[in-house]
């Protein structure tokens, strides 16, 4: 393409909509360059002792981690997503929205909470001696370990993958499938051989967001005791008293998670899988009887109370020993926190996403390539090292606008914009800006370009075809990004830790505390009510989800 | 088209125009003395220091906190009870905070600084974000020993990290030394939680004081050698361990023992019932202590409110209020302890002069990662 053309196509496609996203882009970009920067500086005395005793084993570990994370979390979520979309089994429709309920109990509370009731003192064993009068051997409870840490991150994250799968399957594959079927193929071939490729970029979004959660996590890990990549970051930060070095190693992580999903998406740019049909009738679900039927619903009932149910009761239990010297009348006011800061940063977070995938996706480049990935970036660090980034940013600004400040009678050298919720507020909307766009991209893959091509061959434009054609038809995808952020930002940790105001508490920094502390029993109560939050939310959408399908 | 790409337009900017808004409402909720500064603008021209302390109803402090314990929260609801200084509170991890810190500068509102661990308390000092705390009340509340040499920070709280042991199966008499569990009379035996935990960075490095590189090299692969299992879990789930049989002594902090013991769950109680506390090192170098300490920070804008609420923390009601809610032991001698600590009796601890511990962190941290210390 020579310079004419591309000055031309820039020209042409410079509308508000590419100009708001390159801006947003850039401003959710600075921290992590902040971050990108350590990168090209001259490592300290400390590197050469990172690179022999961390960098390789605990990668290696990292690696583990996620791997047998990506991998249960796929077998897990693709199967349930295609046995609720496209099967009739008992109890079906309260599986439909149990198995996203996992999403509302963050990772680290399920880690010492498993922990807890598996150890030597936990209801298990406790009933085994004392009712069972037998002891069993501890080897057998070890769930402090890398199994036992995959085990918690398949099941508690599985969710992302069947989320982003189901509402995939409902609408995106039926014709194909109905075909298949036509053909007289069997479901196995037809879920290995159709299902499966069709819903590769669906699975791919899921599974991302699997891995950048295990990535991140420093909760379950230091819990259980393992050395991940993460672990060394905060290693070199709080035991070696080495920021310069632990952002290097963040900068690290960010580059090559960045590097792999740019790999991928290159490599799957030639395929499209949008519907080709001009009918988006839902796939008609068949009817389960005898065995397969039970296998799908004891598959069911096995996961829920797994990732839910046992968990759930343990903390009630937990609960009911506590609450008296918990609940007071501050808990009230963390909950509004929790609430409304989430609120805020839903809305501006999904405003950007929706934009800058509409870019992305209306003008397929490089350039949009790149400005999806980078969009995904704040995602790709742990929070804590995030949360460097947005402070020195913040602080920057702040010491830009103090002249204003002065000028508005605030005072001399006052932090304003650092000191207030918009610090936090920015910094949320930047990490999880990747889970919102995930979702309304995977909306968009789902609904394809022809009813779009459709509305601007017909000489609507861009603007007009968004809010008449587009929104519409992504509807559903929007939902499960805002029900998806919403869930991440109650639980959100490192970022709220760091960047809040003063007496700003919300549920999760206070079940952290509790739980670090190692007052699990008294963290059951805020852990809780993140769960009552996000099960509210789960229950809103499924409710939606219904009224809009019938 | 026009229409809507001013829409959208004017969505972003509501969004903007929102954050802000945010942002100045918070500063009104907020902490800081901006209800003193309005009427003071004039002033403030030519004083920008004149901070309005103390006068109005704006008494504030505010800290900068690692220490996420309720007991804390209910010194600080007495403190304004008494004084009618608000407290105002920001939790973190304390390295987050030394950082966040440094970067605010001069412009931070934080006025103290609260954590476990004296290497932290160093790294803070180091890192110039602390300055000296005059006050002859909180020299007399607090003994030198548990104060930094520039006064930087006080000491509030100790932790004493000890040897805890099956009572079936160890008798307190094998027991003697910090070194003697890394001998192989305890193969196979020893508990202790993950390297990442400050209090093992703190033993090691107070051993590197003490006993020289080399030595506490030695002493951190005995220990790796010794193992009953890898490190996993918090200092409760080696007491746990123990009595599952997995191993027969473990290296924790009194204090969860106290909470143990207190614990609503009955199994909890019975697992501490069953473990034997140690005070190690009685006849050389002393137990190890942690130190939960406050720092002043550099730039307080309400140093007074700070001092005042210092004090009250190491006054007598302030250090009963800590102890008997946490079960850590007092650093002002004055304070009435609960029966339990009373019963463990008086004991050596390790005279170390904390800044040192701060120094040999980053020894301490290399050499646990160089051992395999999980």
């Amino acid at each position: 393409m020579n310079v004419v053309s591309w000055l031309r196509r820039i020209q042409r496609r410079s509308n508000a909509w590419v100009i708001i996203s390159v801006i947003g882009a850039f401003v959710a970009l600075l921290p992590s360059l902040y971050i990108l920067v350590g990168l090209f500086q001259k490592p300290n005395e400390n590197w050469q002792h990172i690179q022999q005793y961390m960098l390789k084993d605990y990668a290696l570990q990292s690696l583990w981690l996620v791997l047998g994370t990506g991998t249960l979390t796929v077998l897990i979520g693709v199967t349930l997503a295609w046995l609720v979309a496209a099967y009739e089994f008992p109890l079906r429709r309260f599986f439909s929205w149990a198995f996203v309920l996992p999403l509302a109990i963050p990772p680290y509370i399920a880690a010492y909470t498993y922990g807890s009731m598996l150890s030597y003192t936990g209801s298990v064993q406790v009933f085994m001696r004392n009712v069972l009068g037998w002891t069993p051997d501890q080897k057998y409870f070890d769930i402090m370990s890398m199994k036992g840490a995959i085990f918690i991150f398949t099941m508690f994250l599985f969710p992302y993958v069947y989320l982003i799968t189901r509402s995939f399957f409902e609408k995106q594959s039926a014709s194909f499938i109905e075909n298949a079927r036509l053909l007289g193929k069997n479901p196995f071939h037809i879920f290995f051989r159709i299902v499966i490729p069709l819903a590769q970029p669906a699975i791919i979004g899921g599974v991302s967001l699997v891995a950048f959660e295990v990535l991140n996590d420093f909760g379950v890990t230091k819990h259980f005791g393992i050395q991940s990549f993460t672990t060394a970051i905060f290693t070199t930060w709080f035991g070696m008293y080495d920021v310069e070095s632990a952002i290097r190693l963040a900068a690290w992580l960010m580059s090559v998670i960045i590097g792999v999903f740019l790999i991928e998406r290159l490599l799957r740019k030639r395929k499209k899988y949008n519907a080709s049909t001009n009918r988006s009738s839902p796939l008609s679900r068949r009817r389960l009887r005898g065995l397969p039927a039970w296998a799908a619903f004891g598959f069911g009932a096995v996961i829920v109370s797994l990732s839910f149910l046992i968990p759930v009761v343990q903390l009630i239990v937990w609960a009911k020993w506590t609450y008296k010297d918990v609940l007071n009348a501050k808990f009230a006011e963390m909950l509004m926190n929790t609430l409304s800061v989430s609120a805020i940063a839903i809305a501006i977070l999904m405003l950007f996403a929706i934009i800058s995938a509409n870019v992305v996706r209306t003008g397929r480049s490089l350039f949009t390539l790149v400005l999806s990935k980078l969009i995904s970036m704040g995602y790709s660090v742990p929070g804590a090292v995030l949360s460097i980034g947005v402070l020195a940013v913040f602080i920057s600004f702040d010491e830009q606008l103090s002249g204003f400040y002065a000028w508005l009678g605030l005072g001399k050298g006052k932090l304003v914009l650092s000191m207030s919720i918009a610090m936090l507020i920015f910094a949320y909307v930047i990490r999880f800006l990747a889970v919102g766009y995930n979702a309304v991209e995977a909306g968009f893959e789902k609904t394809g370009n022809r009813y779009t091509e459709a509305s601007r061959l017909l000489g609507f434009g861009m603007t007009r075809t968004f809010f008449k054609v587009d929104l519409p038809l992504i509807k559903g995808a929007l939902l499960t990004g805002c029900i998806l952020t919403f869930m991440e930002i109650v639980k959100e940790l490192p970022l709220t830790l760091l960047l809040r105001p003063f007496n700003f508490d919300t549920l999760a920094t206070k079940a952290y505390q509790y739980a670090s502390d190692e007052q699990i029993h008294q963290a059951s109560v805020p852990s809780l009510f993140i769960i009552a939050v996000g099960m509210i939310s789960v229950f809103f959408y499924h409710w939606l989800g219904e009224k809009n399908s019938k | 088209m026009k229409k809507y790409t001013v829409g959208i337009m004017l969505m972003v900017m509501m969004t903007l125009v929102f954050m802000t808004g945010c942002g100045s409402n918070a500063e009104n909720n907020g902490t800081a003395v901006k209800g003193n500064t309005a009427p003071n603008t004039a002033n403030d021209e030519k004083k920008p220091e004149d901070t309005t302390e103390g006068s109005g109803k704006d008494k504030v402090v505010n800290v900068f906190t690692a220490r996420h314990y309720d007991v804390d929260s209910l010194i600080y609801e007495e403190f304004t009870k008494q004084t009618g200084i608000k407290v105002n509170e920001v939790k973190g991890t304390a390295e987050e905070l030394v950082e966040r810190l440094k970067r605010e500068g001069e412009s931070s509102e934080a006025d103290l600084f609260v954590t476990v661990d004296g290497g932290v308390l160093n790294y803070a000092k180091q890192n110039d974000v602390l300055q000296p705390i005059e006050s002859a009340t909180v020299e007399q509340n607090v003994p030198e020993q548990w104060r930094d040499k520039d006064n930087n920070w006080v000491g509030v709280a100790t932790r004493a990290r000890v040897i805890v042991y099956a009572k079936d199966r160890v008798k307190p008499e094998q027991l003697s030394t910090y070194e003697d569990l890394a001998t192989d009379k305890w193969k196979g035996k020893v508990l202790a939680r993950s390297s990442s935990s400050l209090y093992n960075q703190s033993l090691l490095a107070s051993f590197v004081e003490l006993n020289g590189e080399q030595k506490a090299e030695e002493w951190a692969k005995g220990i790796v050698n010794n193992f009953a299992r890898d490190p996993e879990g918090g200092d409760r789930d080696q007491a746990k361990a123990i009595a599952a049989k997995v191993g027969d002594v473990a290296i924790m902090n009194t204090y969860y023992v106290g909470q143990m013991l207190n614990s609503k769950d009955a199994e909890e109680v019975k697992v501490a019932e069953n473990i034997g506390v140690f005070f190690p090192n009685q006849d050389t170098t002393g137990t190890h202590l942690n130190i939960s300490g406050i720092g002043l920070t550099k730039h307080a804008k309400n140093k007074e409110n700070a001092i005042k609420l210092i004090e009250f923390m190491t006054g007598k009601e302030g250090q009963t209020i800590l102890t008997q809610g946490s079960y850590e032991f007092p650093v002002n001698q004055a304070a009435d302890k609960p029966e339990l600590l009373k019963s463990w009796g008086e004991f050596k601890s390790q005279q170390i002069d904390y800044a040192k511990l701060g120094e040999h962190n980053k020894k301490a941290t290399e050499i646990l990662n160089k051992v395999g210390w999980k």
